[in-house]
Order: C-alpha cells, then sequence, then structure tokens
C-alpha cells in the first residue's frame, strides 16, 4: 500500500523535477553578458522582426540572450523584469509601452539595471528608445506628394489622431501642405478602423469624389498609414478616375501596398520601417551602454526607406 | 458435491480484517441465506465472488474446479448472477438496454443491433419474474423504485449463449418491492432450486429467509459464525447469532401513552401526484404511514418538509400556523426529517460525522448564527451520538465509512439535534441490520415517550405493526383510511392496502375488520 | 504514512522545487526581496483563485472571472477619464463585479443552466461589455490618476539590506487579506460550512435545511467581487486598462484550486491549499525566468506538474 502510493506520488513529482532539469540545460548559462528581450507581443510580425534582428546582432557580440514572451500579459512583462532584475542581467530590452510597465522600469533602476525600449516609446527610466522617426516618414509621403502636383491642387488627408505615434503623422504634413500656397486640402478624413480602415476608407473616397466630379479637381490623396491609401485607390477605380493621375501614397510599405506600387497605378509611394534594423540598432545601443558609454539621446532614430515604383522590388 | 465452495477467504481494508478466514459452501437446489449486522462482511464477501474486490487469500471452487475470479465477466463466466442492493439503473436508457448492460446485445446481419430481439428477450426475462406490465422498450426513467428493481432482478435471469446461469447472489432484493411483487420473486427462486440451481440470498427480513431459506450461515465480524439448516434454527436464535447478545423482543415496548393535544394537524394538505389529505399527530403519539409502492406516504412527508411544491391546504405545528415553504423553514417550525434515501437524501457522504449531525440546526450551534462555534457542535454531537448509539471511530470521521446502520443512525443524530416537536420518518430502517434496528426503535420509543409525535413511513409492515399507535393506509395518492394498530393483523393491512380486497373483506368476514377504521 | 504522502505529496513537491531553484539560483532565488517580488507577482492571481474556491467548494466554476477582471479595471479607468475619484470609482468596480457575480448566481441557482455553461455565455457578455464601453482601447497615461497606479507600486517598507530598500507590497497585503477573508469565510462560518455540505450532496444538504439556491447565489456574487478586486489590482500594476488583459488569469486559478484540492484527504478545495497551488504557479513563472528557460516550457511543466498531482492522488485511491 505505501509503496504503490509513494511510488505514485513520488514518480510524478521525479518527472516534474526532471523536467525542470532538462528545461535548465536547455537554457544553461555561461560567464557572457545575459540579456532579457521581454514583450507581451512575440507572436505579431512586427515584434518577430525586431527580436530577429536583435538576435543576430547579440549572437555576433556574443550575448546570452534570453526572450520571454508573456503572450498579451502586461502585468507579466512587470513580473518577469523583477524576475530578471533580480538575476542581475546586464540589460533588459522592453517592447511594450514603458508607461503600462513603469513598475518594473522602476525595479531595475533600483537594481541598476539598463532598461532599453525597442520601438516602445519614449520614458524617462528608460536608457533610450529605438524606433522609426514618424516625423520624417510622414515629411517623406508628404514632400513626395507636394513635388509630384507641383505644389499646387486639392489633397484629400486621411489621418488618424486618436492613435498618438499616427496623429504626429498628421501634424508633419498638415505643416507641410500649409507651407505651399496654392496646395488645398480638401478633406481631413478620420476612417473608421475597426475593420483595418480600408473598407471605411474607400467609401469616404468615395463621396468625396461624388462631391468632386471635375477631372483635376483631387490631385492627390495623403494617407497617414497604408491601408486608407488602398481604400482611396479601390474607390477611384471603381469610380473609373484612375486616368486623372490622382497621386496616392501610404506609410508602413505593408504587402498590399508593395503590390499596388509596382502594379504602377495611383499608389505611387510609401514608407518602409526598418524593423531588423531597429532590433540590430537596439543591439548596438545596449553594446554602447555596456562598454561604458552614456548615451544621451532619449530616442534612437533607425532610417527608413521611401518605396516606389523605382525601388519596389529590391 | 458443492456446487460453489469458498475456503479461507480473508479480506483486509488498510489493516482492519473485513473477512477472516471464511468459508462456505453451497449445495446444488439449494436456497442459502446470508446473514449478519452492516458490517459483518456480507457485502465484502459477495463483492469477492463478483470480482469487484480482490480477497487477500481464498480458494473458490465452482463444481469441484477450482476458479479465479479477478474480473466481472470471470464471475459471469462461471455462470454467477448478481443482484445488488443498490440500483444500478441507466433512466435515460430503455428498460431493454438496461437489462443489457454490460452484455452483448442481439446483431443482425452486418453488425446492427437487433432491437425487436433485444426486446423480445427482454420480455422474455421479465415474463420470468412473470412480470408483463412492464414494456420493455419504455425509458428506465419513468418507472418507480418498484419496477426498477423488478427490472434489475430480471437481468439475472437473461438468457445469454456461453455462459449457463448456475448461482444467482442476491443482495437484499425485496427492500423496494411490495409483497405481491416478493412473492413472485419466491416463485421464481423456488423454480429455480427445482432445477438445480442455487441462490446466495443475503436479506434483513428475518421472516422471508425463514420462509424462502433451506440453510443459514451468520456472519459476524467477518467471521462464520455457523452454517444450519434453517429448520433447525428458530429466529431468535438467528438473530441472538447475528449480534452475538439476546434481544428479547424485535420491537420495544411503549414507554407512555400518547398525549392528547395535536402537535401536527395537516388540513386539506396537497401536491402533485397527492390528493388534499388530512389528518393529525397528538403529542407522544407515533402514526404510521402504510400503502403499496407509491402510494403517496413519501409524498406526504416531502409536502411537510417543503421539499416539494405545496399546492394547498394548511398544516400547524404546535397549535402554530406553518406550512413550510422549503426545508429550511420546516426544521425551524419544530418538524425533523428522516428522508428516504440516506446516502442521496439524508447524508453529506464525503463530510464528517459532527458536521453531518449539527447541519439542520447550524445556526443554533453557532454564534449569532453565523460563526462556527465547534466546541458546542461537539458537545451536542457526542451527545446525540451516545444517544443513538453510534459507533464510530471518531466524530470526525466521514460519513462514507460507517456501515449503513451507523450512517441511519447519524441521520437520526441529525434530526434529534434540536428537539424536534415532530418526527417525520420515511424508510427509518431499510438497510439497516438487527442490531441498528433495535437501537433505532428504542430511541423512537424514547423522545416519543417525551412528548414528540412521530410519523412513520415504512414498507415494513411488521415495524408498522410493532412501532404504531395508529397506521393511515393510502392510496393512489390519497388517505384511504386510518386504522387502530392495536391488535391489527399484517393481513388485513395489506387487504387495505390493496383497496379492492377491502371490500370483499370487510362485507364477508366482518371480524377481520374490528381492528379496522377506527377514526 | 501513506496517508501523510498523499495529502502532503503537493506539498512535498513544492518543497522539492524551491530546493532545486535554491541549489540552480544560489544567491538571488532565497532572498527577501525575491520572495516580496514573487508575493507580489502572485497577488492577483491569489485573489482569483481564493475567489473561485469560494464556488469550487460547491462543486461549481466560474469560468467568467479573468473577462470580469478586465471589465472592473476598464469600469474604474472609463470613471477616472469622466473625472471620478479614486475611491469612488475603485468601490463603484467592485461593485460592478458583486453584480456580475451575482447575474452568473442568478443564471446557476435561480433559472438553473449549468455552471460551466452559464459562466462561459457570462465571460463573453462581461468580455464585450469591456470593449464596447472601452472602444477596445488600452486606457492608459494621465488618464490613471498616479494614486491609483502608485498603489501597485508602493508598500509598507520594512529596512534596508544592502544598499536596497525593502517594503511589503500593498498588493501583496491586499492578497493575504483576501485570502484571511476567504478562509475565514470558508472554514469559519456557517456560510462556509454549508457551502461545504452542497458540494458533497446537494439534495441531502437542501432537505437538512439549507437555503441552497440563496447560497449558491451569494456564493458567485462573491466571486465576481473577487474576480473585480484582483481586476482593479491589475489595472493599478500596469497603470492602464485593457478589455482583455484579465483573461489568463481564470485557467491559472482553476489550476491553482485544482493544486490545492490533491492536498485535501477528500478532494475538497480549501483556501490555503489553494494558495499552495498559487505558490507553484507563481514560483516556477519566477524561477525558470532567473534560469534563463524558455517562457513556453514553463506551460509544459505546468501542466506536467497538475497531472503529476491529480494521477498521484487518484492512484492513491485507486490503490486504497
Amino acid at each position: 500500500m505505501f509503496g504503490r502510493a509513494a511510488a505514485g506520488s513520488l514518480s510524478a513529482w521525479v518527472l516534474g523535477a526532471a523536467a525542470i532539469a532538462f528545461a535548465s540545460l536547455t537554457g544553461a548559462a555561461q560567464a557572457q553578458p545575459k540579456i532579457a528581450v521581454i514583450t507581451p507581443y512575440l507572436a505579431q510580425p512586427g515584434t518577430q522582426f525586431y527580436v530577429e534582428g536583435f538576435q543576430e546582432a547579440a549572437k555576433d557580440k556574443g550575448w546570452d540572450v534570453n526572450v520571454i514572451d508573456t503572450k498579451g500579459d502586461v502585468a507579466a512583462v512587470i513580473s518577469r523584469i523583477e524576475d530578471v532584475a533580480n538575476q542581475k542581467v546586464d540589460a533588459i530590452v522592453i517592447n511594450v509601452d514603458p508607461a503600462q510597465v513603469a513598475a518594473g522600469l522602476q525595479t531595475a533602476k533600483d537594481a541598476g539595471i539598463p532598461v532599453f525600449g525597442m520601438d516602445s516609446g519614449s520614458d524617462p527610466l528608460l536608457v533610450t528608445n529605438v524606433t522609426s522617426n514618424g516625423y520624417a516618414m510622414a515629411a517623406e509621403t508628404a514632400v513626395y506628394v507636394a513635388n509630384r502636383i507641383g505644389g499646387n491642387g486639392g489633397v484629400v488627408m486621411f489621418v488618424f489622431d486618436a492613435f498618438p505615434p499616427v496623429q504626429v503623422r498628421g501634424v508633419v504634413a498638415d505643416a507641410i501642405f500649409g507651407n505651399f500656397p496654392d496646395i488645398e486640402v480638401i478633406d481631413r478624413v478620420t476612417p473608421d478602423v475597426s475593420d483595418g480602415g480600408i473598407a471605411d476608407s474607400r467609401a469616404k473616397m468615395e463621396a468625396i469624389l461624388a462631391a468632386n466630379p471635375e477631372p483635376g479637381s483631387i490631385k492627390a490623396v495623403w494617407a497617414a498609414w497604408d491601408q486608407p491609401g488602398l481604400g482611396a485607390l479601390q474607390a477611384i477605380e471603381a469610380a473609373g478616375r484612375e486616368g486623372e493621375g490622382i497621386v496616392i501614397t501610404g506609410i508602413d510599405a505593408n504587402p498590399q501596398a508593395r503590390e499596388a506600387i509596382a502594379a504602377g497605378g495611383n499608389f505611387e509611394a510609401s514608407v518602409a520601417q526598418d524593423f531588423q534594423g531597429i532590433g540590430s540598432a537596439t543591439a548596438d545601443a545596449v553594446a554602447r551602454v555596456l562598454d561604458g558609454e552614456t548615451i544621451k539621446q532619449t530616442v534612437i532614430y533607425v532610417p527608413t526607406k521611401l518605396v516606389t515604383a523605382a525601388n519596389v522590388g529590391d | 458435491m458443492s456446487l460453489l465452495a469458498l475456503e479461507g477467504v480473508s479480506k483486509a481494508y488498510a489493516g482492519v480484517p473485513a473477512l477472516r478466514s471464511v468459508s462456505l459452501d453451497i449445495a446444488p437446489g439449494e436456497i442459502h441465506a446470508l446473514m449478519g449486522e452492516n458490517g459483518a462482511g456480507k457485502s465484502t464477501l459477495i463483492k469477492i465472488l463478483a470480482g469487484v474486490v480482490a480477497p487477500d487469500e481464498a480458494a473458490i471452487s465452482v463444481e469441484g474446479r477450482a476458479v479465479t475470479i479477478d474480473a466481472p465477466n470471470a464471475a459471469f463466466a462461471h455462470g454467477l448472477r448478481f443482484i445488488h442492493q443498490e440500483l444500478n439503473v441507466v433512466p435515460t436508457l430503455s428498460v431493454a438496454e438496461n437489462i443489457f448492460l454490460g452484455r452483448p446485445y442481439p446483431r443482425r446481419l452486418g453488425g446492427l443491433i437487433d432491437w425487436r430481439q433485444l426486446a423480445e428477450q427482454a420480455r422474455q426475462a421479465l415474463a420470468r419474474l412473470g412480470i408483463s406490465h412492464i414494456d420493455p422498450r419504455h425509458k428506465m426513467g419513468r418507472l418507480g423504485t418498484g419496477d426498477r428493481m423488478l427490472v434489475s432482478i430480471s437481468t439475472a435471469f437473461l438468457d445469454t449463449e456461453g455462459a449457463a446461469a448456475k448461482i444467482y447472489v442476491m443482495d437484499e432484493p425485496t427492500a423496494a418491492l411490495t409483497g405481491d411483487e416478493s412473492e413472485r420473486l419466491f416463485a421464481v427462486l423456488r423454480e429455480i432450486r427445482r432445477a438445480g440451481g442455487s441462490v446466495i440470498y443475503v436479506s434483513h427480513r428475518l421472516d422471508e429467509v425463514m420462509q424462502l431459506c433451506d440453510r443459514v450461515t451468520v456472519l459476524r465480524d467477518g467471521a462464520v459464525i455457523v452454517t444450519k439448516p434453517i429448520a433447525e434454527t428458530p429466529q431468535d436464535e438467528i438473530i441472538r447469532m447475528m449480534i452475538g447478545r439476546a434481544v428479547d423482543h424485535a420491537y420495544p415496548e411503549p414507554m407512555a401513552a400518547a398525549g392528547d393535544e395535536a402537535a401536527l394537524v395537516v388540513d386539506e394538505l396537497a401536491g402533485d401526484g397527492l390528493d388534499p389529505v388530512s389528518f393529525a399527530v397528538k403529542k407522544g403519539e407515533i402514526v404510521g404511514l402504510a400503502g403499496l409502492a407509491g402510494a403517496g406516504q413519501s409524498e406526504v412527508l416531502r409536502l411537510l418538509m417543503g421539499a416539494d411544491t405545496v399546492r394547498g391546504g394548511r398544516v400547524r405545528i404546535g397549535g402554530i400556523e406553518g406550512r413550510a415553504t422549503d426545508p429550511a423553514a420546516a426544521w425551524r417550525s419544530g418538524l425533523a426529517y428522516v428522508p428516504r434515501e440516506r446516502r442521496s437524501e439524508g447524508l453529506v457522504l464525503s463530510r464528517p460525522i459532527t458536521e453531518n449531525i449539527t447541519l439542520a440546526h447550524l445556526g443554533r450551534f453557532s454564534r449569532g448564527g453565523a460563526v462556527l462555534a465547534r466546541r458546542r457542535e461537539r458537545a451536542i454531537a457526542t451527545a446525540r451520538a451516545a444517544e443513538v448509539r453510534l459507533k464510530a471511530r471518531g466524530l470526525g470521521q466521514r460519513c462514507y465509512e460507517l456501515s449503513g446502520g451507523n450512517q441511519q443512525k447519524v441521520v437520526f443524530a441529525k434530526a434529534l439535534s434540536v428537539e424536534p416537536q415532530v418526527l417525520l420518518l420515511d424508510e427509518p430502517t431499510r438497510g439497516v441490520d438487527v442490531g441498528a434496528k433495535f437501537d433505532i426503535y428504542s430511541l423512537i420509543r424514547e423522545w416519543s415517550a417525551r412528548g414528540m409525535a412521530v410519523l412513520i413511513a415504512s414498507s415494513d409492515f411488521p415495524e408498522l405493526l410493532g412501532m404504531c399507535d395508529r397506521i393511515i393506509v393510502m392510496r393512489e395518492g390519497g388517505i384511504a383510511t386510518s386504522l387502530s394498530a392495536h391488535g391489527l393483523s399484517e393481513e388485513v393491512l395489506l387487504t387495505h392496502c390493496y383497496g379492492h380486497h377491502q371490500a370483499i373483506v370487510s362485507e364477508g368476514q366482518p371480524a377481520l375488520s374490528a381492528g379496522g377504521p377506527a377514526s | 504514512m501513506t496517508t501523510v504522502l498523499r495529502r502532503y505529496g503537493t506539498l512535498i513537491g513544492f518543497a522539492a522545487i524551491i530546493i532545486f531553484f535554491s541549489v540552480s539560483l544560489p544567491d538571488t532565488f532565497l532572498t527577501g526581496r525575491n520572495w516580496l517580488n514573487i508575493s507580489q507577482q502572485v497577488s492577483m492571481l491569489t485573489v482569483v483563485a481564493a475567489s473561485m474556491t469560494i464556488v469550487m467548494v460547491m462543486g461549481d466554476f466560474d469560468l467568467s472571472v479573468g473577462s470580469m477582471a478586465s471589465l472592473a479595471g476598464i469600469v474604474a479607468a472609463i470613471l477616472f477619464t469622466m473625472g471620478f475619484s479614486v475611491p469612488s470609482a475603485v468601490a463603484i468596480a467592485l461593485l460592478v463585479g458583486l453584480a456580475g457575480g451575482a447575474i452568473n448566481g442568478i443564471l446557476v441557482s435561480l433559472i438553473g443552466i449549468l455552471p460551466f455553461i452559464a459562466t462561459l455565455a457570462t465571460l463573453t457578455v462581461f468580455s464585450g461589455v469591456a470593449f464596447l464601453i472601452s472602444g477596445g482601447k488600452t486606457i492608459f497615461g494621465r488618464d490613471i490618476p498616479a494614486s491609483f497606479s502608485g498603489f501597485a507600486r508602493d508598500g509598507i517598507p520594512l529596512g534596508t539590506i544592502g544598499e536596497q530598500s525593502l517594503s511589503l507590497p500593498y498588493l501583496t497585503i491586499v492578497a493575504l487579506v483576501v485570502v484571511v477573508l476567504v478562509w475565514a469565510l470558508l472554514e469559519q462560518t456557517t456560510f462556509g460550512r454549508r457551502l461545504y455540505a452542497i458540494g458533497g450532496n446537494a439534495e441531502a444538504a437542501r432537505l437538512s435545511g439549507v437555503r441552497v439556491k440563496r447560497l449558491r447565489l451569494a456564493a458567485f456574487a462573491l466571486t465576481g467581487f473577487g474576480a473585480a478586486a484582483a481586476g482593479l489590482m491589475y489595472a493599478s500594476r500596469v497603470a492602464s486598462a485593457n478589455p482583455t488583459q484579465g483573461s489568463g488569469l481564470m485557467l491559472n486559478a482553476i489550476a491553482a484550486v485544482f493544486l490545492g484540492m490533491t492536498m485535501s484527504e477528500e478532494g475538497e478545495p480549501r483556501v490555503h491549499a489553494t494558495l499552495v497551488g498559487v505558490l507553484v504557479l507563481g514560483v516556477l513563472d519566477n524561477g525558470l525566468t532567473q534560469m534563463s528557460v524558455d517562457s513556453y516550457v514553463r506551460d509544459i511543466l505546468v501542466g506536467v506538474i497538475i497531472i503529476a498531482a491529480v494521477a498521484s492522488s487518484s492512484l492513491w485511491k485507486r490503490f486504497r
């Protein structure tokens, strides 16, 4: 009786212990710098690119990188920051809004461990945040539009002021169009984004086209991200007005937008962020701090690239 | 040569011996009674035979050949058939499917189930018990308790290929049967005996055993006390051997006469399946509710307790208007209840004895009705456990570990945790061994002498006749008549229960109705 | 001895895990700071699991605790944006939890829907409401008062070790208070005793005068209240509210209660055993992270441990 019960419960626990031991072997640590990368969003494509870029750079530098995915649980990010801070890792990289994990950042700061943002937003508790320059991206497409239409004509803007990173883009475009006295912003549209933004942008654009039937009355569509631009393109093609030379630009250069640009239609340009580059630039920033350097910039920008028909195939 | 021989069967649970080297020998063509108090080892012995429990030591032979019974299908293959005390039926399946549960269904070409053949074989199995009123295609859930028991029994008589039935083992088969149904079962058992088969018959009903069986084996504390022919063994000797002491009378004598004041007055109480009933029980009076199975006895008690929905009528308890809307209100108004099914309705088996005893009036044993007062609970539980002569290792023991008789004593201790004005008992001694039965009867007498009114619903007529001052006969969901129990015979009571005989009896033989309608 | 092993098998396993981590992480695991960290990390799960224990005592489940936690956080955050004070917003969010739990109770006890189905339905309802009133957005930043988010960062100072000061986090204190309250409720009151009776045999309890429907309703309401409290703790810790942030709590809470159930003789949930279950999960998270073990391995381990604990206790029953 005793033997069986003991065997039952003990063997079960031995199994568990063996699993832990196995797990620990796979993650064995040596005397190399230990870096923890913590994110709740590893399942999202953008984040995967950052992390890959970071890991590649880290491999060259000989670091021991531990990537921790909390699967959408933001509070768990705080917990894991506390754990790795306690373990005295050499640096922590996060990809989550720093305001939401401020409790963990404070713990890391108290433990003297530098924390880096990888496209996470700025925060005084971060050494620096590595990201793309949203102002520059918006300026690039807005200037492209202004130049293409010769600084003259009606422009439709698609914006989204409720989301800070996108709001920035709208403000920059406003300033650039405002600097051309002959450019008239016909409409500044905020589409319903609950389905991604394409369908509602198309509907809004169809209404604007109907209100401006004269060919040439709309010279360009500037969209703060790709989806509204794609919706506008559909509306223009459906109205049979693709021959009027209306210029469309987006931002982010997602696969659909690249396809539209490659097709050579009205959708002419977008801006690509360098996700891998953000990852490797973050690794560079970490390396600088590990070497004893102090980083003064609270934000480090990674160059973006204007995508047009000329380079879309690269 | 014996048909079935057991030699030196021993079994211990966690070091506590349940069977000590038991030997049993069943001759062909014999009905062999197995008697003993609950906990004496009968159930363990049957479970070993059925291949459900593995013995520590045993030598079993069937028709002289040594066999090993290590699984239920091995028992089946050796010709053993079992009818267990607890009903094992699936209410959502048909009667025929229940009869075939665990057996291969008859098949047609291509492996499809031959439903017609299934129903036909089930009908034949039922017919062996003389049952024609149960349609094998009906859902089991539609049948009453008695009919379900009959179906359970009939599974043992199902003809199957291969393993011919030789020995039937029956554990309290008549517990839920009416007299008629029991008689029909007995006829079948005698038929089996004539054909050379044997029956091991377990029952607490001594009169049945005396009437039906050829030999008796008495078990006590896991050991065989004696195996003797019934004819040479008087009833009181069997009882003495079972409990190890002499019981002078099966039923204790009344200690005091009933009072005049009414404790319970029921006026036109009605519910689903129950016509309006009116009756009264006086302080210190013990009143029985008799009737055929399903005549409404249980329903009366359940309505009084507020366990079922009351459709009308008035109830006065100790002169105070108090029709219960739910059991909580009923307990508070001075009623106490021992339900019909001890395990599913009477006890929280997984909880300790103390918690079960104090459950009904927990608020009164706590501080401000909210915070537990364990010492107070323990005191009342200790007192009541002593009063019901509970045998347990300790009051912290979980109830499922107790024997049936002791479990029932816990239910009684709960009912008496706060002295009730009226005690409602539904089959209070079903499945309870003789010793515990006598304890329970004595307890009822003691409390009734203190002025408590008692209402007993029971299918055990000798019990009603032995204990009650008055018996209310119920028929088809209403009260048929009320009889003084004094000088009443079982036959007369039974004819009243059947109703259509009553007219003949009372017209043709006026002498018999002397103990008849009294109210 | 057998009983000792069976009853304390989970506890022995817990001790084995602690010993393993102590040996593997000699400098950091068995430190006051780390255990204060763990206590804070598991505080929200502790509150949900303790509340879940209340309904599981009756043999019921509440699958909606996670989405109720999210909803409570969203409700409080929206009230903050509307200018409500912290105490009033918190009180209203807790009342929403109580009301949501009461709805579960009504569905289960008065209408008679199986708890699994009823709370699965309210899970999606609560979650839908949270999305609806928040517009699907995370509410954060200036909308969340500093006094609310500060609660999760502060604690009672315990003194300093070396150059670092230690403090007992408020979240830990809240979790401990909840565990003590639930323990008192389940083990020391007639309410708790009756819940255990219902869990053992609802019909016998009813016939013994236990008002089963009323108690079930109350128990579900309390569980909803606890889930809302955990949701507010979560929102305070992340200084934001998001309509999905509590969703991970439900399965972990049920896992913790099950782990705890393997420690009682009758397989009944006890809140102090639930706490051990929570700690097993929390310590695994903490230790494995410190050992740089892949975070997905932890999920596999938790599953293996639950199976191991439950299997060993049911094997014992078979051999008894």
